[in-house]
C-alpha cells in the first residue's frame, strides 16, 4: 500500500515535470482537447437553457372546446360542473357564441362578412388552461372532454409543445453524436502525444523492463500523463464555457428584458463540471492506455 | 540454483548460438563463462534472465522453468537477478544517482531507504563523488562500475556479469574481481562471462568454456 502510494506520487510529480519540459507541445495538446470538449458541452448548456426557458414561457397552452350548435343552457351547465370537478386544470372560461361573434365582427375586414349573416354560425366555446402544460397531459385532458355530451370539437394546442419536445430531443441526440465524435478525437490527440513521449523514452522503457519493471510500472507515468493532460483540457473547456456564457448573457438578458422576463443564461453546475472533468480524464487515460500497450508490444517484438 | 537441460538456442536467422548445453550452478557458487567472441556467452546469460527463451531444452532458475515463464512473472524473476550488461545500458537522461536508484524505484523501495542504499552501492564502486554527474561524462571504466553498482544495489542473490572488465585496465579489473569475490563471500551466486583467460585462471574458480555454442566444461 505504501509503495503503491509512493509509486503514484512519484509518477504524478514526474508527469508534471515532463509537461514543464515541453510546455508548447503540452499547451497545444491541452487547448486542442479543451476546444474539442467545449463544443458538445456548449451545446449541452444551450439545450439546458432552452429547456428552462420553455418551462416558464409566459404564454400558457390552452385547450379550446366547441359545443354543438344546438346545445342549450342545461348542456352548458353540465359541462361547467364537469370542468369544475376536474383537479388537473389551472382554470377555464366560457365564451358565449354571441360574444365570439361580436369579437369577430370587430376585426377589420371581417365585419362586412358578419353583417350579412342572419344566423350566428359560431358555437359556444370554452377556453381551458391545464395545470401542467406538457403534451401528454394536454392530450389526455382533450381526449376525456371529447367524450362528454354535446361537444362538437376539442382542439388541444399541444402541437407546439410536442414540436419543442421533439426539437429538444433532437438537440440531445446531437450532443451525443458530437460528444462521441469529439471524444474519439480526444482519445486520438491524447494517444498521439503519448506515442511521441514513448518514442523519446524508449531506452528507459527497455532498460526498466530488463531490470524487473512490470508492464504496470512502465504504463503508469504515461497513463498519468494522459489523465493530467485530459484534466487540463477539461478545465480549458470549462473556461471556454464560462467566458462564452458571460459574454452571451449580456445580450440574452437585454433581450429577455424586452419581454419583461428576468431570464439569465446559466453555465454548468458543479456536478456537471465534475462530470466534464471526469470524462476528460477518462478519455485521456484511454488514449494513453491504447498508445502504451501498442508501443510495449512493438518494443517486445524487436 | 541454475540448471540447463539440453538447451539449444537458435536465433531467428537460423544461427545456433547454443547447442545442447547441460550444466548446473549451485547456490553460492562463483562461475566464469569463457570462450571466443561469438561463442554464445551473452546468449547463455540472457537465457538465465529470461531475456531470450530456449529453442529446445529447459532452463531452470530457483526451481522455476524460466523458458516457459509467463510474461507477467518475468519482472519478479529479474528483480532477484543483478544484471551487468556488456553494453552497460545506462540512461544518459539522468544522473549517476538516478541510474542506481532505478531498480529500487521499480521494486518500490521507500524513497529514504532507496537513497541510502544507492549511496552505499556507489561508494562501493568508488563513484560516490560523481553521484550528480551525467553518466555520459564518465570514462568507460567508470560507466562499467556504475553498471555494477546498479546491478547490486537491490542486493540480488544472483549476479550475471557480461564482460564486466572488458573496458578496464588490469588494476581496475582486479579491483572489480575482488569486489565480486566479496559479494560471493556473503553468499551471492555469480556468473561472469569473460574472454580474458588470464584473469579467469588467476581466481581458481570453476570455468564453463564455450566453443561455437558447445559446452567444454
Ligand atoms: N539477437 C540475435 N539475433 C541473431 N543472432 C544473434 C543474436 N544475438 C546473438 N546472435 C549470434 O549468436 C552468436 C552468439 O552470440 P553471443 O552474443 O552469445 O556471443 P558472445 O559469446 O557473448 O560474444 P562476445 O564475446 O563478442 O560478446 C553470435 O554468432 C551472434 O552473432
Ligand atoms: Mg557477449
Amino acid at each position: 500500500m505504501m509503495t503503491w502510494l509512493a509509486h503514484h506520487r512519484q509518477a504524478l510529480i514526474a508527469t508534471l515535470a515532463r509537461m514543464g519540459k515541453a510546455p508548447y507541445a503540452t499547451l497545444f495538446a491541452i487547448i486542442a482537447i479543451g476546444v474539442a470538449l467545449s463544443l458538445p458541452a456548449g451545446l449541452f448548456v444551450l439545450l439546458q437553457n432552452i429547456t428552462r426557458l420553455a418551462a416558464d414561457l409566459p404564454a400558457q397552452p390552452e385547450i379550446s372546446v366547441f359545443m354543438q350548435q344546438n346545445a342549450n343552457d342545461a348542456d352548458i351547465t353540465v359541462i361547467r360542473q364537469r370542468l369544475q370537478a376536474r383537479t388537473d386544470l389551472a382554470g377555464f372560461h366560457f365564451v358565449p357564441r354571441a360574444q365570439a361573434l361580436a369579437a369577430l365582427s370587430k376585426q377589420a375586414g371581417v365585419s362586412d362578412l358578419t353583417a350579412g349573416l342572419t344566423d350566428n354560425p359560431l358555437p359556444d366555446a370554452w377556453i381551458i388552461v391545464p395545470a401542467q402544460a406538457d403534451a401528454q397531459n394536454m392530450a389526455r385532458i382533450a381526449a376525456a372532454i371529447r367524450g362528454w355530451p354535446q361537444i362538437a370539437e376539442v382542439r388541444d394546442d399541444s402541437q407546439w409543445a410536442q414540436r419543442l419536445t421533439a426539437l429538444l430531443g433532437l438537440g440531445r441526440d446531437l450532443v451525443w453524436v458530437l460528444a462521441s465524435l469529439l471524444g474519439a478525437a480526444l482519445v486520438a490527440v491524447s494517444g498521439n502525444t503519448i506515442r511521441l513521449q514513448i518514442l523519446t523514452r524508449r531506452e528507459e522503457i527497455e532498460v526498466s523492463r530488463l531490470i524487473g519493471a512490470t508492464d504496470r510500472y512502465i504504463r503508469r507515468p504515461f497513463l498519468y500523463f494522459g489523465v493530467v493532460q485530459g484534466l487540463f483540457g477539461g478545465l480549458i473547456a470549462w473556461l471556454i464555457l464560462v467566458v462564452s456564457v458571460l459574454l452571451l448573457d449580456q445580450q440574452a438578458s437585454k433581450l429577455a428584458a424586452l419581454y419583461a422576463s428576468s431570464f439569465h443564461l446559466t453555465g454548468l453546475g458543479l456536478i456537471e463540471v465534475a462530470i466534464l472533468l471526469a470524462i476528460a480524464a477518462a478519455l485521456g487515460w484511454l488514449g494513453a492506455y491504447l498508445a502504451v500497450n501498442r508501443s510495449l508490444r512493438l518494443i517486445e517484438s524487436r | 540454483m541454475i540448471r540447463f537441460d539440453a538447451v539449444t538456442k537458435r536465433y531467428p536467422g537460423g544461427h545456433e548460438a547454443l547447442s545442447n548445453a547441460s550444466f548446473e550452478i549451485a547456490s553460492g557458487e562463483m562461475v566464469f563463462l569463457s570462450g571466443h567472441s561469438g561463442a554464445g556467452k551473452s546468449t547463455l546469460l540472457k537465457l538465465i534472465a529470461a531475456i531470450e527463451r530456449p529453442t529446445l531444452g529447459t532452463v531452470t532458475v530457483n526451481s522455476q522453468n524460466v523458458g516457459k515463464m509467463r510474461r507477467a512473472a518475468i519482472p519478479y524473476l529479474r528483480r532477484n537477478i543483478g544484471l551487468i550488461f556488456q553494453d552497460h545500458k545506462l540512461l544518459f537522461d539522468r544522473s549517476v544517482m538516478q541510474n542506481v536508484l532505478l531498480p529500487l524505484q521499480i521494486a518500490g523501495f521507500p524513497r529514504h531507504e532507496a537513497a541510502g542504499r544507492a549511496r552505499a552501492a556507489l561508494d562501493k564502486v568508488g563513484l560516490l563523488k560523481r553521484e550528480k554527474a551525467n553518466p555520459i561524462t564518465l570514462s568507460g571504466g567508470e560507466q562499467q562500475r556504475l553498471c555494477i553498482a546498479r546491478a547490486v544495489v537491490s542486493r540480488p542473490s544472483l549476479v550475471l556479469a557480461d564482460e564486466p572488465t572488458g573496458n578496464l585496465d588490469a588494476d581496475y579489473a582486479r579491483d572489480i574481481m575482488d569486489m565480486f569475490k566479496a559479494f560471493n563471500q556473503v553468499g551471492v551466486t555469480l556468473v561472469i562471462a569473460s574472454h580474458d583467460e588470464n584473469a579467469i585462471s588467476a581466481y581458481g574458480s570453476r570455468v564453463i568454456h564455450l566453443e561455437h555454442g558447445a559446452l567444454l566444461s
